[in-house]
């Protein structure tokens, strides 16, 4: 008897198998794109803090309502207060909180977006009891976990770039009549963007595995994952309270540490991912 | 060569010895009835041969492979049904099986999956989200799934459990025929027995880990009941004294009364026409002599009393059968 596929044939198991990993990342992007519960909070924190924000802050500036910052930019480092203080005064709130303070703030998203889609692409098949489906079929441990980690870093990703875009095109709108000009993005924000908010994305994946390992359900997953949200929270506020300050070099060290912890954790999450261990768990 | 073999198949959880030195053998185009209460280690076993778990000790071939080590190969040729459907409540039933058709690579897929909708009734429902599935529609949508591929070995875990009588039929209905028409290799884990005694050629009785019989059937009854079984029928239950003189007859182990007259356990067939004579003697007419053959039930409850698992089946006192018969004679 031979079987309706073209499998590859036995003992030849190619790796990656991009088939397998591509099935499996439709699959949880076509399930999470219908689930409210994960989408909405995937939408409404980028738009506050990606459109809404911005414009508020721009309104500001554009009437002169805002605080007088002259004192915070007198007491900021050279390094990062030089390039403002050459602008006009008027420019200063604009390019300060769009072009700087709001960076470490934009990490939120890529964070919690791939800590939301790991807990549903992890803990969310035990809860669901669809991992045991899922253990039964032609798909090699590694490729599986592969799937689940780009089904929640690469959507996490997107959906970051896609909030930049709308805060630069908010930002640049609001802030035209101040600034006159397009500012955004900064050199901070591409740091951001496309070194700091993947590793950050990376980062949030990897807890959520080895927090899933261990949750029964995506409400205790997310609880328990949350804890890493805290670092990060830190790190805005200081950033917006001139404790600590990111200029782009260091952004690109803080980027590498986090890149670094991220793949340490991502590689031991995959490690302990095997078949033998969920399924006796489950 | 089998389409399933094990030898000494071992696994542990903890301390718990979740399957205890399983040795087996299915050949191909066999329907085996896994059977055993819950815990009894027949989803760990379908697991181990499935390659998800890997065994502490012992060996395993499915269609000659290891699923230790080649477990994707394995998978490739198997299809699975998991006691609980395992679908995604927030995908279609279309999607569900889609998903699993793609990661298989099967050719054609969108037909296939259609063809399949087709064939288990579900063409109305193939684009609804199953969340609003009963549970019969998400076996019918799950066992679907596992056909995609037209595996070799089909391992069905617990296919009826939840279902209605009706829905229960028609899966039943529908492994015989996955069996008998397409020549397919069954694995089925239940605790039903009456699903099992339609289906399997042969069983396995699983308790704790431990296998505690294997063979058809028949084979068991034979080795269990080395005895046969004859219903009397003489249209009432007999009396005491009655009962006495059948026991005394050569080759009679047993006589209890039944609604219908008496049932004996004689050593074999030639203890028959004395039992008819003595009734005839006795003045009750004999309306039927009926060998009746253990049922799987019969076969399953004596492994498990045999091995002290449990107590053997009760039986119907004196008392309650007099009760039934009152109560008849009183209906108008």
């Amino acid at each position: 008897m031979t079987t309706a596929t073209d499998a590859p044939p036995l003992g030849t198991t190619r790796w990656p198998d991009w088939t397998a990993i591509g099935a499996v990342m439709r699959k949880d992007v076509t399930a999470i794109r219908r689930a409210k519960a994960v989408v909405l909070p995937m939408l409404i924190v980028p738009i506050l803090l990606m459109v809404v924000l911005p414009m508020l802050i721009g309104a500001a500036a554009v009437n002169q309502r805002g605080p007088d910052i002259t004192r915070l930019l007198d007491s900021l480092p050279g390094d990062l207060a030089a390039p403002i203080l050459e602008l006009p005064p008027e420019e200063h709130l604009v390019v300060l909180v769009l072009g700087y303070l709001l960076a470490p703030l934009f990490l939120i998203v890529p964070l919690m977006v791939s800590s939301v889609l790991a807990a549903d692409a992890f803990a969310g098949e035990k809860e669901r009891r669809t991992l045991e489906t899922l253990l039964h079929l032609p798909i090699t441990d590694r490729d599986l976990f592969l799937a689940k980690v780009f089904s929640s870093v690469i959507p996490a990703i997107v959906v970051s770039w896609a909030g930049f875009v709308a805060f630069a095109i908010v930002s640049n709108t609001v802030a035209w009549p101040v600034m006159g000009r397009i500012f955004v993005p900064t050199g901070l924000w591409l740091v951001m963007i496309f070194w700091v908010a993947p590793a950050v994305a990376t980062l949030g994946m990897g807890v959520m595995v080895r927090v899933s390992a261990r949750a029964t359900t995506t409400q205790e997953a997310n609880q328990l994952g949350g804890a890493v949200v805290l670092p990060l929270i830190f790190l805005a506020v200081g950033q917006s309270t001139g404790l600590l300050l990111l200029d782009a070099p260091f952004a690109l060290m803080v980027g590498a540490i986090i890149w670094a912890v991220a793949l340490w954790l991502t590689a031991r999450g995959a490690r302990r991912f095997t078949r033998d261990k969920m399924a006796a768990r489950s | 060569m089998t389409a399933i073999h094990t030898d000494a198949l071992t696994r542990r959880f903890g301390d718990e010895l979740a399957v205890d030195a399983l040795t087996l053998d299915v050949a191909p185009g066999e329907v085996l009835a896994l059977l055993g209460p819950n815990g009894a280690g027949k989803t760990t076993t379908v697991r181990l041969l499935n390659g998800v778990l890997s065994p502490d000790s012992g060996i395993s071939r499915v269609l000659g492979l290891d699923p230790a080590t080649q477990g994707t190969d394995v998978r490739r040729r198997t299809g699975v049904l998991t006691e609980n459907a395992g679908l995604d409540d927030r995908l279609t039933a279309r999607e569900n099986i889609m998903a699993a058709a793609r990661i298989r690579r099967v050719p054609d897929a969108d037909r296939r999956v259609s063809t399949l909708l087709d064939q288990f009734g579900m063409s109305d429902r193939a684009d609804d989200r199953v969340a609003g599935f009963s549970t019969g529609q998400r076996k019918r949508v799950a066992l679907a799934r596992s056909l995609v591929h037209s595996p070799e070995i089909l391992f069905l875990d617990e296919p009826t459990s939840g279902l209605d009588p009706e829905a229960t039929r028609d899966v039943v209905d529908l492994i015989g025929r996955l069996a008998t028409d397409h020549g397919r290799t069954v694995l089925l884990c239940t605790h039903f027995l009456g699903e099992a005694g339609r289906l399997a050629d042969r069983m396995a009785v699983l308790d704790r880990g431990h296998l505690l019989a294997w063979g058809s059937p028949g084979e068991l009854a034979a080795e269990l009941f080395g005895d046969l079984t004859v219903d009397f029928d003489l249209g009432s239950p007999a009396d005491h004294e009655l009962l006495g003189r059948i026991r005394a007859e050569r080759g009679v182990r047993s006589a209890e009364m039944s609604p219908a007259g008496v049932v004996t356990r004689v050593e074999d067939r030639d203890a028959v026409p004395a039992i008819v004579s003595l009734l005839t003697a006795e003045g009750r007419s004999v309306f039927g002599a009926t060998p009746r053959p253990p049922t799987l039930e019969d076969v399953y409850f004596a492994v498990l009393a045999d091995r002290g698992e449990v107590a053997a089946p009760p039986r119907v006192s004196d008392a309650a059968l007099w009760a039934v018969a009152d109560s008849r004679e009183a209906m108008p």
